[in-house]
C-alpha cells in the first residue's frame, strides 16, 4: 500500500469508520506487530486474550453510574469493540426485558436473589473459566459475596461488586441524627414529611417497611407484610416520591431524605460532604452484584472479553473509585488507597453488617409483595 | 379581553418550550441557573455516542414504518373508493380501532404477540434448524417498525381518504374518457392530486414514529430510541444537555412539521 | 352488428371488472394483512393472556379462568384515579380552549388566522417528552417555588402532586381540543351572528343560542380526542407525579414490566379497551345526534 492510501486508512481509523482491527489488517501493520510480538513475548500480552475476532460491539446491560467510563473507552481502544449500554431501574424490569425481548443482551449485571430464578428458567450460560483469565474466586474475602453465582455447582455469575442498602440523608437538613429505620420512618411521617423518597422497588421499599417493626427483611409472612403495607400506605402523602431515580431530587434539594444504595451514597457524599450514610440498626438489606452472559448472546466473545478486562484488579479498581461500592476481591482492595478501605459508607463496621440479610430470591418473585406495592403507589 | 387571554394562552404554550431553548445554551451545570451563554451542551450531544446510536435507530424506524405506512396506506384508501357495505364498514371498523386503542395497550399488545410467536418460531427453528447455531427471532429494529407502521398507516388512510373525498372528479372523469388506460389517469391526473396529502401523511407519520415514547418503550427490546434515551436520561436528573437535545428534537420536528403544513396547503389552490 | 359489439364490450366490461377487483383486493391486501397480524392477532393474544395465569417466574401461564377480572377492583384506584383526572383534565382543556378557538374562528383578521392556528398545533406534534420534561423544572424545586420561595411565601411543594400532573395533562393536550372546536366555528356563518344581534340579542344569548349549540360537534369531537388519550396516558403521571400519581397506564406498565402479572396486566388492558369502546359509541352517537359529520381529519 502506498503513502496516499495508508493516510487514507488513518483519517478513516481516526475518524472511526474502520475498527482498529481492520485498520491494523488492511495497512500491514497488524502482522508487523504480531511478528514484533513474537520476538517480544511481553509486549502484547493482554492481547493475546483476544487471539479472535471479537466483532465490533457488545451489548452491556447495566445499572445507573455503575461504570468508569474511561475503563470503556480503554477497552474499545484496546479491541475494537464498541460497548452498547442499555440501563434498568430495577431487576424486574431486566427480567422482563430479557425473557421478552431474549436476543440483543451480552452482559447482564444481575443482583444476587435474581441469579437462580435466571438459571431456572435457562436463560443464563455456565460460564466457561477459560475465557476469564483474570476470574480468581480464591481471591474473594467472604463466599457469601460470590456463592449466589454458583448454581447447582455450576458457575453462572462472577463477582462484581456488593454493597447494602441505608439511607442517606441531608445532614444540614435532617440535624435529627437518626440511627435506625424506625427514625427514618418517624422523621417521614413527622419533621420532614414531605421531603422523603423511597425506591420504585418492592424489595427494598417493603422490606424497610418492614424494619421499622424489627421483622425480616425477606419476610413473606401474611401479618408482617399486612403492617408493613398500613406503613406504607400511611405514609405515601409524606413521601416526596416514589423513585429509585433519587440523586437529582436530593442534589437540587427537593428531598432531603432517601432510601439509598452504598455507592449512590458515596457520589453524593464526593458532591457534597453535607450527606451522610446511615445503616439502620434493626438491619436491613446487603446484597451483591454480578456479571453474567444470557444464553445466545449475540456477541459471546466480545462478552467474554468484556467481563474478563473489567475483572482485572487495575481496571477493577478504576472502577470502585468511580462506583464507589465496595468490592470482595482481595487483590482489588490492596490497590485501593487507605481512604477508600477505611471509609465507613463503602465497608461499615462490622455490627453494623451483621444484622443485614441478603434478598431472597422468593422475596423478589413473590406475588404477593409485588400486590402489595402496586396497591401503595395506587393508594 | 378575548385577545388578551389569547396572548395569554399563546406565552402558556411557548414559555416551556422558550425556557428548554434559553437554557440549552446555560454554561453552567444546572438546568435552573442561568449563568451564561455557552454552546457547550450541543457539543457534548454532538458526541455522545448513546445519543447518537439511539438517533440514528429513530431514523431508521421513522423512515421505513413512514414510508410502509404511506405505500400501504395510499393503496388501501385508493381501494376503498370502490368498496362499499360490509368490507368497508370492516375497514373503516379496523381503522377506528387502530386508532383509539391506546398506545400503551397496543405497545403491550405487541410485545406479547411477538414474544409468543417468537417463542414458537425459535423453539421450531432449533429443531429443523441443520447447523449448530440457529437464527434467533427476537425484537429489535422489525418489531418496532411493525407495531409504528400499524398506527402510522391508519392515520395515512384517514387522510389520504379525506383528501380523495375531496378530489375534483370532473378531471378524472374527463381523463377516462380521453385515454382508455385506467394506469395513466392515475399517473397523470389522480397521483399529482394526492401527492400533497400523500406527502403530508408521510410527514407526519416520521414525526409520530421518531417522538414515539410509549410503544417504543414496550417492542424494542435491546434497542434504544431516542425517546428512550431521553427518557431515562430523565429519571436520571435535569442537565442542560436533555434541553440541548430537546431543542434540537423539537427543531427537527418543527421543519418536518411545517413541510407537512405547506404541502396540505399547497391542496387549497387548485392546479391550473 | 349492434348486438355482436354489444356482446363484446358487455365481455370487456366483464373482463375490466374483474381486473377491478383483483387490483381493489391486491391494494387492499397489504393493509388487511398488516392490521390482522399486528392488530387483531395481539388483541386477540392479550385475550388469552387475559384469562390464563402468571407462570412462578412471572410471565403467562396457560390456564382458562376469570380471576384476572373477578380481581379487577384490586386496581381500582388507578381506574379511579384515571377516571377522575381525566374527564376533569378533558374539562380544563374545553374551558381554555373553547375561548381561543373562538377568537381564532370568529375575531380573528383572516390574514392572522391561518399562522395563528398553525402556531397552536406545532407545540402538540413536537415531542410531548419534552415539553412535559419542561414542567419538571417549572415545578420542581429550583422553579416556581423557588420564584415564591423569593418573593417570601416558603415551603410550596408543587411537584409529584395530583396538581402537578394536571399542568402537565392541560398543557400537552391544549392544542388537540384547540383545532376541532376551530374548525366547527371557522363553519360557522358570521351573518348568523349578525341577525342575531340585530334581532337584539345581547352577545351573551347569542353566544348561548347560536354559537355554542353550533361548536357542538368541534367540541365532542376535541373532547372525545382528549380523552381517550388521556385515559391510556403513563408519562405524564410518570414523570410529573413521583411515582405517586397512578393512572392505568402506570399500572399497566407496572404488572408488565415490575410485577410480571402478564393474565392480570391483560385483563386490565382488556377493561381499559372495553372503556374506551363505550365512550366511542356513545361519541358517535351525540355526533349523529348533533347532527354534524365526522371530521375525518386528525390533523
Amino acid at each position: 500500500m502506498d503513502r496516499k492510501d495508508f493516510i487514507k486508512q488513518l483519517r478513516r481509523y481516526q475518524k472511526g469508520s474502520i475498527s482498529r482491527r481492520h485498520f491494523l489488517g488492511v495497512t500491514g501493520l497488524g502482522t508487523a506487530t504480531a511478528v514484533l510480538a513474537g520476538s517480544m513475548p511481553h509486549l502484547l500480552t493482554s492481547r493475546r486474550a483476544y487471539a479472535q475476532d471479537l466483532g465490533d460491539q457488545v451489548n452491556l446491560t447495566t445499572w445507573p453510574d455503575y461504570h468508569e467510563v474511561k475503563n470503556f473507552e480503554k477497552f474499545t481502544a484496546e479491541t475494537g469493540v464498541k460497548i452498547n449500554v442499555t440501563v434498568f431501574g430495577s431487576n424486574e424490569e431486566m427480567f422482563a426485558k430479557l425473557k421478552a425481548g431474549g436476543t440483543g443482551w451480552d452482559v447482564l449485571v444481575p443482583t444476587n436473589y435474581t441469579i437462580e430464578t435466571y438459571v431456572g428458567e435457562d436463560m443464563f450460560e455456565e460460564l466457561d473459566a477459560a475465557l476469564l483469565p483474570n476470574y480468581a474466586p480464591a481471591s474473594y474475602t467472604d463466599p457469601r459475596f460470590t456463592e449466589a453465582g454458583n448454581v447447582g455447582g455450576k458457575t453462572y455469575a462472577v463477582h462484581k461488586d456488593w454493597g447494602t442498602t441505608g439511607y442517606v440523608i441531608n445532614s444540614s437538613k435532617v440535624t435529627e441524627n437518626p440511627t435506625s429505620w424506625k427514625e427514618f420512618w418517624d422523621l417521614t411521617n413527622g419533621a420532614h414529611a414531605g421531603r422523603t423518597m423511597v425506591h420504585d422497588y418492592q424489595l427494598t421499599t417493603i422490606g424497610n417497611a418492614l424494619k421499622y417493626f424489627g421483622y425480616s427483611f425477606n419476610s413473606n409472612d401474611e401479618k408482617e407484610l399486612a403492617e408493613a403495607e398500613k406503613l406504607l400506605i400511611d405514609s405515601k402523602p409524606n413521601l416526596f416520591a416514589i423513585n429509585s431515580d433519587y440523586k437529582p431530587s436530593l442534589l437540587n434539594g427537593d428531598a432531603y431524605m432517601s432510601v439509598c444504595w452504598t455507592g449512590d451514597a458515596k457520589q453524593l457524599k464526593k458532591t457534597d460532604p453535607a450527606f451522610d450514610y446511615v445503616l439502620g440498626k434493626e438491619g436491613g438489606e446487603i446484597w451483591a452484584d454480578f456479571y453474567a452472559v444470557p444464553k445466545g448472546a449475540p456477541h459471546r466473545a466480545a462478552a467474554y472479553a468484556l467481563i474478563n478486562f473489567l475483572l482485572e484488579p487495575h481496571v477493577n479498581a478504576d472502577e470502585v473509585l468511580f462506583h464507589g461500592y465496595p468490592v470482595a476481591d482481595k487483590r482489588v482492595i490492596d490497590l485501593l488507597p487507605p481512604e477508600i478501605v477505611n471509609d465507613p459508607i463503602m465497608y461499615p463496621a462490622a455490627e453494623l453488617l451483621a444484622p443485614l440479610e441478603f434478598g431472597a430470591a422468593a422475596t423478589l418473585t413473590n406475588p404477593a409483595r409485588a400486590e402489595i406495592m402496586a396497591r401503595f403507589k395506587s393508594a | 379581553m378575548l385577545r388578551a387571554y389569547s396572548i395569554l394562552l399563546y406565552l402558556f404554550l411557548y414559555g416551556p418550550i422558550a425556557l428548554i431553548v434559553v437554557f440549552s445554551f446555560n454554561s453552567g451545570l444546572s438546568a435552573a441557573d442561568f449563568q451564561g451563554f455557552s454552546f457547550k451542551w450541543y457539543a457534548k450531544v454532538a458526541t455522545n455516542e448513546l445519543m447518537l446510536s439511539a438517533l440514528k435507530t429513530s431514523l431508521t424506524v421513522a423512515f421505513t414504518s413512514a414510508a410502509l405506512a404511506t405505500i400501504m396506506g395510499t393503496m388501501a384508501a385508493l381501494a376503498l373508493q370502490r368498496v362499499q357495505g360490509a368490507v368497508r364498514v370492516l375497514f373503516d371498523a379496523l381503522t377506528y380501532i387502530a386508532i383509539m386503542v391506546p398506545g400503551i395497550v397496543i405497545g403491550i399488545a405487541t410485545l406479547i404477540a411477538l414474544v409468543t410467536t417468537f417463542e414458537a418460531v425459535n423453539t421450531l427453528l432449533a429443531q429443523i434448524w441443520p447447523g449448530d447455531a440457529p437464527p434467533k427471532f427476537g425484537m429489535g429494529y422489525g418489531s418496532i417498525i411493525a407495531a409504528h407502521t400499524l398506527f402510522a398507516m391508519a392515520l395515512v388512510i384517514v387522510i389520504v381518504r379525506a383528501r380523495i373525498a375531496g378530489m375534483d372528479r370532473s378531471l378524472i372523469e374527463a381523463s377516462m374518457d380521453l385515454y382508455a388506460d385506467p394506469w395513466a389517469t392515475f399517473r397523470q391526473v389522480t397521483l399529482p392530486q394526492l401527492a400533497p396529502a400523500i406527502l403530508a401523511g408521510f410527514l407526519l407519520c416520521f414525526t409520530f414514529s421518531f417522538d414515539d415514547f410509549v410503544i417504543a418503550f414496550f417492542v424494542a427490546g435491546p434497542l434504544n430510541t431516542l425517546p428512550i434515551y431521553v427518557f431515562s436520561s430523565i429519571r436520571r436528573g435535569v442537565t442542560p444537555e436533555i434541553n440541548a437535545i430537546g431543542t434540537a428534537i423539537m427543531l427537527f420536528s418543527l421543519i418536518m412539521l411545517f413541510g407537512a403544513q405547506i404541502l396540505l396547503r399547497r391542496r387549497q389552490k387548485p392546479a391550473k | 352488428m349492434s348486438a355482436g359489439t354489444s356482446a363484446i364490450s358487455e365481455r370487456k366490461q366483464a373482463v375490466r371488472q374483474q381486473h377491478g377487483r383483483w387490483l381493489t383486493a391486491l391494494l387492499l391486501a397489504p393493509s388487511v394483512i398488516w392490521f390482522f397480524v399486528l392488530l387483531i392477532l395481539p388483541l386477540i393474544v392479550v385475550v388469552v393472556y387475559s384469562v390464563g395465569v402468571r407462570a412462578p417466574a412471572g410471565g403467562y401461564q396457560a390456564a382458562f379462568t376469570f380471576d384476572n377480572y373477578l380481581n379487577l377492583p384490586a386496581r381500582w384506584a388507578a381506574f379511579r384515579n384515571t377516571l377522575t383526572l381525566a374527564p376533569l383534565g378533558t374539562l380544563i382543556c374545553l374551558l381554555a380552549g373553547y375561548p381561543l378557538a373562538y377568537f381564532l374562528a370568529v375575531k380573528a383578521s383572516a390574514k392572522w388566522r391561518v399562522l395563528l392556528l398553525i402556531l397552536v398545533i406545532v407545540p402538540f406534534w413536537t415531542s410531548f417528552l419534552i415539553r412535559t420534561y419542561a414542567w419538571i423544572f417549572i415545578l420542581g424545586g429550583r422553579g416556581i417555588p423557588a420564584l415564591l420561595d423569593s418573593i417570601g411565601i416558603e415551603g410550596v411543594r408543587l411537584i409529584n402532586t395530583p396538581f402537578s400532573v394536571m399542568c402537565g395533562i392541560v398543557y400537552a393536550y391544549l392544542p388537540l381540543m384547540v383545532f376541532p372546536i376551530y374548525v366547527s366555528l371557522e363553519k360557522l356563518d358570521k351573518r348568523l351572528l349578525e341577525a342575531s344581534e340585530d334581532l337584539g340579542a345581547g352577545p351573551w344569548a347569542t353566544f348561548r343560542q347560536i354559537t355554542l349549540p353550533l361548536s357542538a360537534p368541534g367540541m365532542i369531537t376535541g373532547c372525545m380526542l382528549v380523552f381517550i388519550l388521556l385515559m391510556g396516558e403513563y408519562l405524564i403521571p410518570q414523570m410529573l407525579g413521583g411515582g405517586k400519581v397512578f393512572f392505568i397506564g402506570n399500572a399497566l406498565v407496572d404488572l408488565f414490566l415490575q410485577s410480571l402479572n402478564w393474565p392480570y396486566g391483560s385483563a386490565c388492558a382488556m377493561a381499559l379497551v372495553l372503556i374506551m369502546l363505550i365512550t366511542v359509541t356513545l361519541y358517535l352517537r351525540a355526533t349523529s345526534a348533533t347532527g354534524g359529520r365526522r371530521d375525518a381529519s386528525l390533523i
